[in-house]
């Protein structure tokens, strides 16, 4: 909690100065299909209303070796963060400020065209990415052994087990060399050896990178390789600092917001 | 402050409003950059419309020819109307509307096909619309190959080095396909059931068009000549200008009966410049609209 109060202002180590961040969406052009599965928690809440604020002042710095943890209850804005971090959204009040190559591996997959092979895939991933061709072919073979699914890098991605698409992506998405890594729960995937070496993977990337940010439901990792931590809440920062206070103030909440719903539920009131 | 997603740092502030000449910039720029991702998505296009068919890619060479035969039987023989060599009539029009159908409707869902991309990683969504009009251009070309054959075969009193006014007539036509196709793609973001308006606003526009019937017959029709300002519409119609282009180059003219020669240039030079304009616009549209697509989708 030290490190970032003593850091001037536009100097040049943080790796990510987010600044009274909001972000706002317009609830006229968004699906309620979409909006329901992002916010499931917010939405009865919003409902009638023409705009939704999915983060609210946030502010932050992470100077480089650190690593922040974000978490929160479902809908509290985390993924959003993550997703102004990697740049896909603008923000609608306040600044961010990232510095180095940022690398997210919410990537996991996504984008597969089914038609394709494997190999042509990993072309295609890598064309996406922004990467170089003669880097991505350099790298092909590593991503290949990695992936580990033999004959079926030559066979289209429909032909592939759900475990082999997830495999696959995880080699594409960890394949590059980030300053900045984003992580989105990504160990939620494949089967238990390949999660097992997924791990051991994120863990290379995490002491390789300059600074990170994970996005996580797992309280182990948090205080394991975190040595910072905020709490989103309904897109406010609840509170921020040490992993262990951090985690168990939202233990705490949550229990008691869950005592609450119970109580709610009795009494036969509506659950909101 | 770039927003290239392989700028090594970036700065983001939601006060900057970037104004329209850097957003035209940026745009060329990152199709520039982008030209391999471009490339790759373009050949998945191709490899994917080919496969899971019996005949794969031969359909683009069939395909036209059928729907050729299809208007021949309609106007010749029910109608009992038409001009000397009607198929390669009309040919010249079907080739030309075929490639813009499908590019217009590869673009509607160019940018929304691509939503969990879209919402996962930062890279330029202009490529997307951009990859659907240019592997439109394939389509096109292979129908060069029907074209070819049925002039060779049965129409070979046609067959002049005209031909080769095909390649601008159809970089006018790209360019003009590409300044929809950008626009429609992004609005169909927010929109999402424009492609089934724009479905039935294309067959009108054919109809409406001097493709299956010379424009004379349209000039001589009771209600433009009683109105001038449609008979203006009617002459600055794009697919007209363009249907006459192609129409001069590979088949002539029925009414007089002349035989291929150079297209009508000032036409073709006042849609160039119309359509470069259209296309800065739109380009502008989607890249105002580009920032919340991820929030959107």
């Amino acid at each position: 909690m030290s490190a970032p109060a003593e850091v001037v202002p536009g100097s040049s180590t943080h790796a990510i100065d987010v600044r009274d961040l909001g972000v706002r969406y317009n609830l006229r052009f968004t699906r309620k299909t979409t909006f329901r599965q992002s916010f499931s928690g917010l939405l009865r809440r919003g409902e009638g209303a023409k705009e939704f604020w999915a983060l609210r002042d946030v502010t932050f710095r992470i100077v480089h070796g650190e690593s922040l943890a974000v978490i929160g209850p479902n809908g509290a804005g985390k993924s959003t963060l993550l997703q102004v971090l990697a740049g896909i959204i603008i923000p609608s009040a306040g600044s961010v400020d990232v510095r180095g190559q940022v690398s997210s591996l919410l990537t996991l997959g996504a984008g597969f065209d089914l038609e394709l092979t494997g190999r042509d895939n990993i072309l295609l991933a890598g064309a996406f990415l922004g990467i170089d061709s003669g880097e991505m072919k350099r790298r092909m073979d590593s991503i290949v052994q990695y992936a580990d699914i033999g004959e079926f890098m030559d066979a289209p991605i429909k032909t592939y087990s759900s475990g082999m698409r997830a495999r696959l992506g995880f080699a594409i998405a960890t394949s590059v060399d980030p300053d900045i890594l984003l992580l989105d729960e990504v160990l939620a995937t494949g089967d238990a050896t390949f999660r097992a070496k997924s791990k051991i993977r994120v863990l290379e990337l995490v002491r390789g990178a300059k600074a990170i940010v994970l996005v996580t439901h797992d309280m182990n990792w948090v205080t394991e390789y975190c040595n910072r931590a905020i709490l989103l809440e309904k897109g406010h920062v609840v509170i921020e600092g040490d992993p262990a206070e951090v985690v168990r103030v939202h233990e705490e909440r949550s229990a008691r917001a869950k005592a609450e719903r119970d109580a709610a539920i009795a009494a036969g009131r509506p659950v909101g | 402050m770039s927003a290239i997603s392989e700028a090594p740092s970036s700065y983001r502030h939601s006060a900057v409003r970037p104004s329209s000449l850097a957003l035209l910039r940026e745009a060329i720029r990152e199709i520039g950059s982008r030209r391999r991702l471009i490339q790759y998505l373009v050949q998945a296009d191709l490899k994917k419309k080919g496969s899971d068919t019996l005949l794969g890619n031969l359909w683009w060479v069939i395909d036209p020819l059928l729907q050729m035969l299809v208007y021949v039987v309609l106007v010749s023989v029910i109608f009992v109307r038409g001009q000397d060599d009607y198929p390669l009539f009309i040919f010249a029009a079907i080739l030309p509307w075929k490639w813009f159908t499908s590019s217009i409707q590869d673009g509607i869902t160019s940018v929304v096909s691509q939503e969990k991309l879209i919402k996962q990683i930062q890279f330029p969504k202009i490529v997307l619309p951009f990859a659907a009009t240019t592997s439109g251009i394939v389509n096109f070309a292979f129908g060069m190959i029907p074209l070819g054959l049925l002039l060779v075969l049965f129409y070979g009193n046609r067959l002049t080095p005209n031909l080769a006014f095909i390649v601008p007539i159809a970089a006018v036509q790209f360019t003009f396909t590409l300044a929809l196709a950008l626009f429609v793609s992004s609005v169909n973001v927010f929109f999402r059931d424009l492609g089934n308006v724009v479905r039935h606003i294309l067959r009108l526009w054919f109809y409406l068009s001097p493709g299956l019937y010379a424009i004379s017959t349209l000039n001589d029709s009771a209600i433009l000549k009683s109105h001038p300002t449609l008979q203006a519409v009617a002459e600055a119609n794009p697919f007209a200008i363009l249907f006459t282009a192609y129409r001069s180059v590979i088949y002539g003219s029925s009414q007089p009966n002349l035989p291929p020669g150079p297209p009508a240039w000032e036409g073709l030079v006042g849609l160039l410049l119309g359509s470069l304009v259209l296309l800065a616009l739109t380009t502008l549209v989607f890249k105002r609209l580009e920032p919340s697509f991820a929030k959107v989708l």
